[in-house]
């Protein structure tokens, strides 16, 4: 299952206190990511897939000063990728403009993101209103544990629970329905 | 070259990063660069040799305002555009404060004097070779944000590029000041600004070719 943000971010941020581990955790679990954000977009090239994924990770590694560690990471991570992309299909020759084929990618990171977060709402719907909303809190709307259960009236290690097993749910029923 | 290998290689080489390191790196950049300039504003142009006059003078001090203000707002896009995602550029609106006080003053210089000395005021002594002064004062600033760009992720290179140019541009005009004995607002607003608008070109014609990583 990929990784969460929060997770991302923590790796990002040892990296860039100099933790080694940290560093080299984060660029593993960005190998996935990076593969199917890539892949989606290209169909016919799968050896360019890989290249571009290592050409990231280097980006990635060299250029992690400019992230800002109040931002979040994976919206730092995708425009790395995308301009990693637009490189790759400007090295290419294709004819179209840098400025245009950005505003391409902006405008179908959009329309990704718009679905991206159908989905999550599809897969909520599929667990119980508790697990739910539980995870909606602490993940999508950014609330911690203690103020997640505040607001739903249940104790802390509850909600723990609930996020612990509903996302259990959700990546079994995401792995079931790609095979 | 496998991937975990290509993971592992990287992971040997992790120096910390402290927090604002790109401000810290623009500035650097800018400070090494104008290091270079203030060397041959020196030793090529010379400091202006009423320099301890002008120092007491208004219009010496109007000249560094106007270029150390557009220099600020330029560095501070910059370090926008440095990130791959650079949010919003709506501040740099504040470019106009400066541009409009300095045009205030130039209005009031017209009011001041008779019609006939206009041109003459306007043009000064150096109106030719001002603008190109400061465009090629600017080159070593812009070698300098280079520099600073080599770490960083800028995903829109032109604008980088221009606002790159545009700091260059204003910063190479602040060191001009020590050399260049004009002293009307009207020829700074002119002749400053068409070179820093020089420089801001030449960084968007530059930027999608130098600062591609």
């Amino acid at each position: 299952m990929a990784e969460s943000e929060t997770q991302l971010k923590a790796w990002m941020v040892g990296g860039l206190n100099g933790d080694e581990r940290s560093h080299a955790a984060l660029l593993g679990a960005l190998v996935p990511l990076l593969h199917s954000f890539y892949r989606r977009r290209m169909h016919d090239a799968e050896g360019d897939v890989d290249d571009l994924v290592q050409e990231t990770l280097i980006s990635v590694h060299t250029r992690r000063a400019s992230y800002d560690r109040n931002r979040p990471f994976t919206a730092w991570l995708y425009a790395v990728a995308r301009y990693r992309l637009v490189d790759h299909y400007r090295r290419r020759k294709l004819s179209v403009s840098v400025e245009d084929v950005e505003d391409i990618l902006a405008i179908e990171g959009f329309e990704e993101q718009v679905t991206a977060s159908m989905d999550v709402d599809n897969l909520l719907n599929t667990l119980s209103p508790k697990q739910a909303r539980a995870i909606s809190d602490t993940h999508l709307d950014g609330m911690s544990i203690a103020e997640a259960a505040a607001g739903a009236g249940i104790g802390e290690s509850d909600v723990k629970i609930s996020v612990h097993r509903g996302l259990k749910a959700i990546a079994s029923r995401v792995r079931g329905t790609r095979q | 070259m496998n991937t975990q290998q290509l993971i592992e290689s990287l992971s040997r080489d992790v120096p910390r990063v402290t927090r604002h390191a790109p401000e810290k790196r623009v500035g650097f950049g800018i400070i090494a660069g104008c290091l270079v300039t203030l060397v041959l504003v020196t030793t090529v142009l010379g400091i202006r040799p009423d320099l301890q006059v002008a120092l007491y003078g208004f219009s010496f001090w109007m000249k560094w305002a106007y270029a150390i203000a557009l220099g600020v707002a330029a560095a501070y896009a910059v370090t926008r555009l440095a990130r791959p995602l650079p949010g919003s550029l709506g501040s740099l609106w504040l470019l106009a404060v400066p541009v409009s006080i300095l045009a205030g003053i130039g209005i009031s210089e017209l009011v001041r004097t008779p019609s006939d000395r206009w041109l003459a005021m306007w043009l000064g002594q150096s109106w030719m070779i001002c603008p190109w002064l400061v465009l090629t004062l600017a080159a070593p600033i812009f070698v300098g944000l280079l520099w600073s760009f080599r770490k960083l992720a800028p995903t829109r290179l032109r604008a980088a590029g221009a606002a790159a140019g545009l700091a260059s541009g204003a910063w190479a005009a602040t060191l001009y000041c020590l050399h260049c004995p004009e002293t009307s607002a009207l020829f700074v607003l002119t002749w400053y600004s068409l070179g820093i608008t020089l420089a801001t070109g030449a960084g968007a014609v530059l930027g999608p070719r130098l600062l591609r990583w």
